[in-house]
């Protein structure tokens, strides 16, 4: 760890790694490393797979650095580099899956079935509780369903954005968010009975 | 209610629609109970998720996480062609194969034009009524040669000459 690194702007840090001090790529990523890791894990659920992507995007962001303009924040510019990391070994997986269960979760029937939720499944909660709702709900998404939303919900991109990135029609965008959306409403209410009962 | 307008009142929400389209939705929406139910569940998660994404903490020590970071920098650093290398030093080391690869072709080339065509080229027939047809299979290395006498009416006769690969060259086929 360099003291002296710690105290400099990130734009100063980004300059100098640019120019090939590993130093201050270091202390980049000491700062960012739980984002990023984060964003991994939210995309995965998996902790050994997350560290993994995510210490790869590090070493894909040191290879790019020369890419980055400075258009975005570099911790926005990472994390999309994480993101790509994580949907193409999503696609590896997907492909190892059988045909008939992705065609079951594309088809989202369960959700279209299910009675509008009236109430709000998060009224009231404290934030730290509200987070840990949210989180055991995204758990039991399916891969494609949990991915559109922290694309969309987390990190806001756009329809046409997340088409791009998923590399699917935004019609299927749409229609995997409305039963990702569907599907939360459903186990965060079932999660609300479980909490008052 | 179609699935087509659920998914255009969710577009709605989600800020999607041309202006033309979002004032039109928000009037259906504003008149339709399901419409309007449907929109309020949504937005009730769409507002939930904003920005509450939890914490995911890090197990990993700075150092141990960055070490292997580190590690594979260096490691692809070393794999990858330096930067200081010189623009005709990286296109002999693709120009190599390519010429290697050209040569191989004109020294085919030259050869073909030599020996003549393969053997099945210099079958010939001694009568004017027969008429050959040759199969040549590559990857069997042999050569099928069925004979017909077209004067008389008979039917095809296989008469199988099976050629060796190695021998092709300059084998001459005698039917008699």
């Amino acid at each position: 760890m360099d003291p002296d690194k710690s105290a400099l702007m990130e734009a100063d840090l980004v300059r100098m790694a640019r120019e090939g001090d590993l130093a201050s790529f270091e202390e980049l990523v000491a700062r960012h490393r739980d984002k990023v890791y984060a964003r991994a894990y939210s995309m995965m659920r998996n902790e050994e797979e997350a560290l993994d992507l995510s210490q790869d995007a590090w070493v894909k962001g040191w290879q790019r650095l020369a890419q980055f303009q400075g258009d975005s924040s570099f911790i926005t510019w990472m994390t999309r580099i994480v993101i790509n990391l994580c949907l193409d070994q999503l696609r590896k997986h997907k492909r190892q899956r059988a045909e008939s269960i992705e065609a079951m979760e594309e088809e989202g029937g369960v959700e279209r079935q299910m009675p509008v939720i009236t109430t709000n499944p998060t009224a009231g909660l404290e934030r730290v509780e509200l987070r840990e709702r949210i989180d055991r709900a995204l758990a039991q998404l399916s891969h494609e369903h949990r991915t559109v939303l922290v694309l969309h919900e987390f990190e806001e991109l756009e329809y046409k954005e997340i088409a791009k990135r998923m590399k699917c029609s935004i019609g299927t965008v749409m229609s995997r968010l409305f039963y990702a959306r569907r599907r939360m409403a459903s186990l965060l209410a079932g999660l609300r009975r479980e909490g008052s009962e | 209610m179609k699935h087509e307008l659920e998914l255009t009142v969710q577009a709605w929400l989600d800020g999607e629609l041309p202006d033309h389209e979002a004032r039109r939705m928000g009037e259906l929406i504003a008149h339709d109970s399901e419409a309007a139910a449907l929109a309020a569940e949504l937005g009730c998660i769409r507002q939930a998720m904003f920005r509450q994404e939890a914490p995911v903490p890090l197990a990993e020590s700075r150092e141990f996480y960055w070490s292997k970071v580190q590690r594979q920098i260096q490691r692809e650093a070393t794999v990858r062609a330096p930067e200081g290398v010189p623009w005709y030093a990286r296109l002999r080391r693709y120009m190599g194969p390519l010429v290697g690869a050209a040569a191989l072709a004109c020294l085919l080339v030259l050869a073909i034009v030599r020996n003549g065509s393969p053997a099945f080229d210099e079958i010939s027939s001694t009568s004017d009524g027969m008429e050959a047809v040759t199969f040549h299979d590559q990857s069997a290395q042999m050569t099928v040669v069925w004979l017909q006498d077209s004067s008389a009416a008979t039917d095809v006769q296989p008469v199988q000459k099976i050629i060796p690969h190695e021998n092709e060259s300059g084998t001459v086929i005698d039917l008699e």
